[in-house]
Order: C-alpha cells, then sequence, then structure tokens
C-alpha cells in the first residue's frame, strides 16, 4: 500500500468545524481530501452536547449540518485515518487500518485543533491518583459511559470549565468548588450566569490547587489562597482542570521555523476561538483567498 | 499446598531478574507478588542509569557487579529486545570542592578499571555541553554511562522468566514464612507454598520478610526522590547524562537525556517520613527548579510535563534498644545479599540496582542453586525475549506490512508518543491489567498531554481484552477506579 502514492490539490487535516468549512469552501474549484483521525466528522463540536452553537444549536447538532452540507461537495473524505507527520516535499503519511499511505498535495490546511493543557505541567505536589481529568476526557467519558465521580472539584474557571461543571450538577453530582487564580471568573458573560450562578456552585478566586492527596482514588486537593497563602483541604473524589487550550500544531514540528506558503493554519489550530462562528467565517476566506491565488 | 523449588518474593527488577537467572537451571520457579503487576514498587521511578563503576569503593561486590553489568548491558539489551542508548556521562562543577571530587572519582575509576574516563577543561565541557551556565571548573567524561527504560527492562525479563517456566502469582503477598524440615512454607493472601530454598526481593519490605525467619541485621529507611519529566521536544537540548556536583552539601542535579527523547531530572533526596509512598514534596520541586535555574539556566521549564517521586530503601545496621531493635546511623553503602540457609536475601539495593539487576539476579539465583546441591541446566532456557512491535521504530514499508497483518497497528491511540490501538492490545495480552501498566510497556500516556487523549480508549481495551465493565478497569490497582458512581441517574 506504502507504493501507491495519491495525489490532490488540497488536503485538509482534520474534521472538525474548521476542517469542514475549509474543505466545503475549497471545493468549487479544487481536489480536496480531507483525513479525520476519528471514525465520525465533527471534532470538538461532538462532545459539546450544551446549546449555544450558531446560535441555540447542540455541537452535535452543528456538526450534523456541516457535515450535510460537505456530502453535497466532490470532497473526498477519509476518517479513522492518522495523519502521522508532514514533509517539506507536499506529501503527507497517513496510518489507518488500511495501512500506510503517501499524499502528495499541492497546499494543505491544517485544522488539527487544540489539546488542553494538564495540571501535570504545575509544580503540583502530593500523589498521583486516579480521578485527575481534563475537561474535555470527562465531557467524552460521560458521553460514552456515564459518570466519573461525586464530589468534584473543577480547577480552572474558562467556558470549558463552567459547561462541564454544570454537565455535573444536572447528572446528580456535586461540584465542591470551582478553583481560579484570577480575582473573576473568566469566560463568557452568558456562561457565567447560566452555568456558575444558576446551579449556586461554589468559587474560589485567587486561588490555586497545590497539592494532590489520596492513594488510590483522589481523596481531596489542598487549595492555596495566594493572597493569604492559607492553604485548605477540601475532599473530593475527582479533581476536573480546565486549564486552557493550546493549538496542536505538532505536524508542522519538521517543517522548519517558518512555516511554508503552502502551508496554512485554521480554527483552533491557528489560535484558540471562543465560538464556532470565528472558526467558520476563517476557514471560509481562506477557501476565497487560495481560490484566487491558484 | 502448592509445591516449588525456588519461591521469589517479589516481582521488582530484582525479583524479575532473579526468576529468570533461576529458569536457566532444571528448577521449578515461583513468584509471588504482592501488587498486580511488576515493577510497581521502588522499580516504578528510579533515573534509569546504566552506571560505569567509577562511584564505588574498589574491591566491593557493587564495584565488580557494575563493571561487569555495564560491559554486559548491550547484549543484555539486545536479548530482551529493550532500547538502550549510551550518550556518556558528563561530571561538573563549579569551585574547588567539586573539582577535588571529580578528581577523586576519576583517580577511583581509573583503580576499578572503568574504561575511557577523561578530565574536561571547561572549553572542552562547553564545546559538548553549550548550555551550561558559566563557570564550570571541570568536567569528568564517562563514554560508557547509558540510559535504559527500568520498566521495559524490567518487563522484559519478567516475559523472558515466564516464557522460560516461571510461574508468577499477582495479588499474594507473603504474610507468614516458616522454616519446615523441607525448606520453607509461606502463607500468601491467597494460597500457601512450600519451597525448598526462598530468594527475597521484597524491595522496601525486604527487612521484614527476611525477619519473618530471622534476627534482624539489617533495617530498611525509605527517602524520598523527587522528579520532573520535560517534553520530548526538547531532545537534542542536552547530549549526556549530566552529572552535577554542588559546591555546598547535598545532592546535585541529573539530567538524563531518555530513550524515548525526553528529559528526566532529578532526583532529589529527602526524608519520606510519613508521607504515601509517591507522594511529590513541595520542596523537592522547587529544590530541582532552583537548581535548573542555577546550572541550566536557558532550560525551559515551561516544558515541564509531569512530577512524579520515588522511594528508595536506605539500608541501616541495627541494635537493640529496650528490647526492641532500631536501625543506628550506620547506613550501609555495599550491596547486601544475605545467604542463610536457603533464603536469600537482597536488603536495601539502591543505585546501582537497575544497572546491576541481571548481574544480582545471577548471583542470588546462583546462592540458590549452590543450596539445592547444583541442580542441572534447563536445557530449554532461551535468553531472548521478543518485545511488543513499537510502529513508531519501524520503517514506512515495516510498518505497513505490519498493519496488513493486524489493522489495530493502523489506529493510533497515543498521539503524543505514536503509540497504536495494536500495541495497546498486545500489552493487555502479555499482562497490564491497569492503565498505568499499559503505560508501562507501551509508553501510551507519558507525553505532553499525559493520557487526556488516549486514557479512555486504553481503559477500554482492558476492559474488552478482560471482559470486565469498564467500571472494573484501575488506574493501577484496587482502590484506583477510573470512573466513580453508578450510570443510569
Ligand atoms: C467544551 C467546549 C465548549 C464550546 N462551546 C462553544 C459554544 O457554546 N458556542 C460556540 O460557538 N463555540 C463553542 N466552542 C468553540 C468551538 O466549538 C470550537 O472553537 C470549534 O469547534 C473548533 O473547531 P476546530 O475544527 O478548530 O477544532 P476541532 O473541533 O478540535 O477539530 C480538530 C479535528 O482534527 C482532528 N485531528 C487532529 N489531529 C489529527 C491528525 N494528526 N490526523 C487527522 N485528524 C486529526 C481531530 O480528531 C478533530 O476532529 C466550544 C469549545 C469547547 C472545547
Ligand atoms: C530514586 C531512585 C533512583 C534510582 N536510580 C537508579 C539508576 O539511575 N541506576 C541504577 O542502576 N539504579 C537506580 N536505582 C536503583 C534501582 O531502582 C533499585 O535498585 C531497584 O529498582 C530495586 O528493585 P527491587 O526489585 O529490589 O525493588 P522493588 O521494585 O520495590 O520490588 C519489590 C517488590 O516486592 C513486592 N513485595 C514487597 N513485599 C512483599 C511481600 N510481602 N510479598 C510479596 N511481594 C512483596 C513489592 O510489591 C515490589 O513489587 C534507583 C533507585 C531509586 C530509589
Amino acid at each position: 500500500m506504502i507504493n501507491a502514492m495519491e495525489e490532490t490539490d488540497i488536503l485538509v487535516i482534520g474534521g472538525g468545524a474548521a476542517g469542514l468549512a475549509a474543505a466545503e469552501s475549497l471545493s468549487a474549484r479544487r481536489r480536496v481530501l480531507l483525513v479525520e483521525r476519528e471514525e465520525r466528522l465533527g471534532g470538538v463540536l461532538l462532545q459539546c452536547v450544551h446549546r449555544g452553537f450558531g446560535g441555540e444549536q447542540t455541537g452535535p447538532a452543528y456538526a450534523a449540518g456541516s457535515v450535510a452540507r460537505l456530502a453535497k461537495t466532490a470532497v473526498q473524505v477519509r476518517t479513522g485515518t492518522h495523519v502521522l507527520s508532514l514533509a517539506p516535499d507536499r506529501t503527507a503519511l497517513l496510518s489507518s487500518p488500511r495501512g500506510l499511505e503517501r499524499v502528495r498535495f499541492d497546499r494543505c490546511v491544517l485544522a488539527t485543533g487544540c489539546r488542553e493543557r494538564t495540571i501535570h505541567a504545575l509544580p503540583v505536589a502530593g500523589t498521583r491518583p486516579a480521578g485527575i481529568f481534563t475537561a474535555g476526557t470527562v465531557q467524552r467519558l460521560l458521553l460514552d459511559h456515564g459518570p466519573v465521580g461525586e464530589r468534584i472539584v473543577v480547577l480552572g474557571s474558562g467556558d470549558i470549565g463552567q459547561i462541564v461543571a454544570r454537565q455535573l450538577v444536572q447528572s446528580g453530582r456535586r461540584v465542591v468548588a470551582m478553583v481560579e487564580q484570577r480575582d473573576r471568573l473568566g469566560g463568557l458573560a452568558r456562561n457565567r450566569r447560566d452555568c456558575v450562578e444558576t446551579y449556586h456552585i461554589p468559587v474560589l478566586l485567587r486561588s490555586t490547587v497545590d497539592e494532590i492527596l489520596g492513594e488510590g482514588r483522589i481523596s481531596g486537593v489542598v487549595v492555596r489562597d495566594l493572597d493569604t497563602g492559607r492553604r485548605r483541604r477540601l475532599a473530593c473524589d475527582t479533581l476536573l482542570t480546565a486549564l486552557g487550550l493550546v493549538p496542536d500544531q505538532d505536524l508542522c514540528r519538521g517543517l522548519g521555523a517558518d512555516l511554508p506558503d503552502w502551508l496554512a493554519l485554521c480554527g483552533n489550530c491557528d489560535y484558540v476561538h471562543e465560538m464556532v462562528d470565528g472558526v467558520v467565517r476563517e476557514a471560509a476566506a481562506l477557501g476565497a483567498a487560495w481560490g484566487e491565488t491558484f | 499446598m502448592e509445591h516449588t523449588d525456588v519461591a521469589v518474593i517479589g516481582a521488582g527488577l530484582l525479583g524479575c531478574f532473579t526468576a529468570r537467572a533461576l529458569t536457566a537451571f532444571a528448577l521449578s520457579v515461583t513468584v509471588l507478588e504482592a501488587r498486580e503487576d511488576v515493577c510497581t514498587g521502588i522499580s516504578r521511578a528510579n533515573t534509569g542509569i546504566v552506571y560505569t563503576g567509577y562511584d564505588t569503593k574498589p574491591g566491593t561486590l557493587k564495584t565488580a557487579l557494575c563493571l561487569q553489568a555495564n560491559r554486559d548491558f548491550g547484549r543484555l539489551c539486545r536479548e530482551l529486545d529493550v532500547p538502550f542508548s549510551r550518550p556518556g556521562s558528563l561530571l561538573f562543577g563549579f569551585g574547588p570542592r567539586s573539582e577535588r571530587v571529580l578528581r577523586d572519582k576519576f583517580a577511583q575509576g581509573q583503580r576499578n578499571g572503568v574504561p575511557g574516563l577523561a578530565l574536561l577543561e571547561p572549553a572542552a565541557v562547553y564545546a559538548r555541553e553549550p548550555h551550561l551556565a558559566p563557570g564550570v571548573t571541570l568536567g569528568l567524561y564517562a563514554p560508557g554511562t547509558g540510559t535504559v527504560d527500568p520498566w521495559a527492562l524490567g518487563i522484559a525479563a519478567f516475559e523472558n522468566a515466564r516464557d522460560n517456566g516461571a510461574d508468577f502469582r499477582f495479588c499474594q503477598p507473603v504474610l507468614h514464612m516458616e522454616r519446615t524440615p523441607e525448606g520453607f512454607r509461606l502463607e500468601t493472601a491467597a494460597g500457601t507454598y512450600q519451597a525448598r530454598a526462598v530468594v527475597n526481593c521484597a524491595g522496601l519490605q525486604a527487612a521484614a520478610v527476611r525477619e519473618l525467619t530471622q534476627c534482624p541485621a539489617v533495617r530498611l529507611v525509605p527517602s524520598a526522590a523527587d522528579y520532573l519529566v520535560l517534553d520530548d521536544t526538547l531532545a537534542g537540548f542536552v547530549r549526556h547524562i549530566l552529572f552535577h556536583e554542588p559546591e555546598e552539601r547535598g545532592k546535585g542535579l541529573t539530567i538524563v537525556p531518555t530513550v524515548e527523547g525526553a528529559l528526566l531530572i532529578g532526583p532529589t533526596d529527602r526524608p519520606q517520613g510519613e508521607a504515601p509512598a509517591g507522594a511529590v514534596s513541595r520542596q523537592g520541586l522547587e529544590r530541582l527548579r532552583r537548581l535548573c535555574a542555577q546550572v541550566v539556566p536557558d532550560l525551559p521549564l515551561e516544558e515541564t510535563i509531569r512530577a512524579f517521586a520515588g522511594l528508595r530503601p536506605d539500608p541501616f545496621a541495627v541494635r537493640q534498644e529496650g528490647g526492641q531493635w532500631v536501625p543506628t546511623d550506620r547506613s550501609i553503602h555495599s550491596f547486601t545479599v544475605l545467604e542463610e540457609e536457603g533464603l536469600i536475601s537482597l536488603v536495601g539495593i539502591k543505585t546501582p540496582g537497575l544497572t546491576c539487576a541481571a548481574a544480582l539476579g545471577e548471583h542470588a539465583a546462583s546462592l540458590a542453586a549452590q543450596h539445592l546441591g547444583g541442580p542441572g541446566r534447563n536445557v530449554a532456557f532461551s535468553p531472548e525475549r521478543r518485545g511488543i512491535r513499537r510502529a513508531h521504530a519501524l520503517s514506512e514499508a515495516e510498518r505497513d506490512a505490519l498493519i496488513q497483518q493486524d489493522p489495530a497497528y493502523g489506529t493510533v491511540v497515543c498521539r503524543c508518543r505514536d503509540i497504536t490501538l495494536g500495541e495497546v492490545r498486545e500489552a493487555v495480552r502479555r499482562g497490564a491489567v491497569t492503565v498505568d501498566g499499559v503505560k508501562r510497556r507501551t509508553g501510551a500516556g507519558m507525553g505532553r498531554c499525559q493520557g487526556a487523549r488516549c486514557m479512555q480508549a486504553v481503559a477500554e481495551v482492558l476492559a474488552q481484552e478482560q471482559n470486565i465493565p469498564l467500571r472494573s478497569v484501575t488506574k493501577d490497582g484496587p482502590g484506583s477506579p477510573i470512573l466513580l458512581g453508578q450510570p443510569g441517574e
């Protein structure tokens, strides 16, 4: 399989909101191949079951709309396929259960989204028991397998932390506290109102978690007040971290310091977007710009 | 009651290598391990350095084994199919005290017969390691120093021993042991065993296990060690294993470019006290960060992906005090291997216990064999073991061929380290029963996202392959469920 080299005008890597919109807008004049590692298209939208995408839609509904529009184009889609690397000679190496393939392209759109910052990057003391998750992991686990824990501390107060905290409270779990180092909550006003205030989630501002307690499963955290330095223990069986997102640009690693002109970054892989609308607008603009220049 | 020629207590690095060496004889071997998997004790968290032998006193068992082990390490890793690299090490300091230490170690190394040692002037040190802080006064280069993944090595020894007939019994802590006319009777939480000889490799518990039948002679006092791991985006930042010899008292900094391309920084040395095993200390982390800023100021600590802690079994001589045995302040520096009428105990085996694991295992096995009157060789014994196929280490053609054989090798599960579903399944088939067990066997979850993107998939494979509900899957054994709470509300 590795010997046959497939060719396309444009390779789009990632089938989230950004990749879907970019592929759709580029497909009018060019052959486009869209590659997505998961079995389903939609990216992070699929795990966001709350409303608020493109108005009042849920994430999966919004994704379904994009996928339906894509189906009307000539874009070739390959799911369950992971792009392992990009090479300066404008080829990509793909891995799937069918085998390893090389694809040659003229241009490439990188729409690989972002990854979550973890607590392990912070200087946190204590043990490393079970029950520490990022918000995204919890969203996926909740969807696929149900509850992850009963008493939850949320570290970080951006939109994602607030939305997942609400999801947990709605399903009958207890959010013991939301811990935030700044002097106010992060995220959109809408989420503060609909998630934190409506559900009376206790908030600890100017505070951080600096020690993890428990063997086996987490039994608590030590929260430090950043102004007084005082530490106190909070019992919990789950620590959920929402410490921010980092654009996933791993595939650029082999391409040198200056990105080649045949490559465009799009959506959360370029920079983190709070709303899907901006992602889609920029992806569509890319289609227009590239449609004119080549 | 089950009968075995030799019972090995504990399946850390030493228990696994002892079992492997014992299976080379025509003996039945049973390994009794308290936990659910191998290498969960001291062997779980260490620095992974294969030492050359310039650190230890001439004429000791430690030095003899270390020299031999370092020489043989390449062959051992080929036999067991374990990745090993030998970047060499550079010991350096910033003043007169460290300069004296370096010159002494150089002389000691020469006496011990360590090959290739060289003292380096500052210019030569900076040519090798440009990121070191200004002011280095001297360097000691040892080309033979290497690094290995301790889990990979211990697991390889386990699999090889098992393939050669050793019977591993997990979740069987030895609670009771007594001498009988035939040898020993051992009781675990799950059964009773009759053994003609016992090799005690119980790590932190080795002194306590020995005292089930013997009078106290050594006691272990655990001390703890904190580490930081930096991302593999920093591969190439340092080229050697770096040892910093501080001017003031206390432990310097060690930096290891690991076989997987990450940077391992540590260890600290502090009393364990009442803290639980594996707990990282705030002071330890601060100390490491401070030392980094002093010694390698432009090391980007924001690339930290993990902190962890290990436990050292510090051995002390004992004395009697008011009817009780207590540790004295006489710490024991050499390896302690005691042979007491068929009970062989490896007590307080610290650094370089990983380097010497195979050599110590052979030493212990030969003592047991002697006690049993010199059994013959096991003619079917093979020292060779093949590891899990690592998709990312293959050429494109090989990787494609592997996927054609088993499509699961085409699905990437861990994106940070490029680990496939095929590897995760194979790890479970070879004995991983926990998420951490899969991590130790494949590296899945050890990259910068620390399992955020692959832990669920790994847990799902564990559930499928073992035919258990996902809610029974644990991170690292009983009491560490991944999911808590009942679904359906
Ligand atoms: C929890 C949460 C709540 C949100 N809430 C809202 C909201 O209420 N309203 C709103 O408008 N916006 C919201 N957003 C923002 C919006 O959903 C995102 O900005 C947008 O969906 C991002 O799309 P993307 O395509 O850039 O990234 P992603 O959706 O992450 O897509 C990236 C895709 O690339 C694939 N991929 C990655 N690497 C590879 C590879 N090597 N090979 C193949 N495929 C690969 C991934 O599998 C993924 O499908 C929310 C985001 C989150 C995370
Ligand atoms: C911080 C640190 C750094 C190190 N760095 C290096 C290095 O860079 N290079 C080097 O060469 N060496 C190094 N070492 C030394 C090396 O790691 C150890 O010598 C080695 O891991 C000891 O292995 P073990 O099998 O004795 O102990 P363990 O791995 O602890 O194994 C003992 C096993 O016995 C089991 N057990 C205990 N009690 C019972 C019971 N009653 N019944 C049944 N089972 C029981 C435990 O569950 C455990 O699995 C380091 C050590 C430490 C602590």
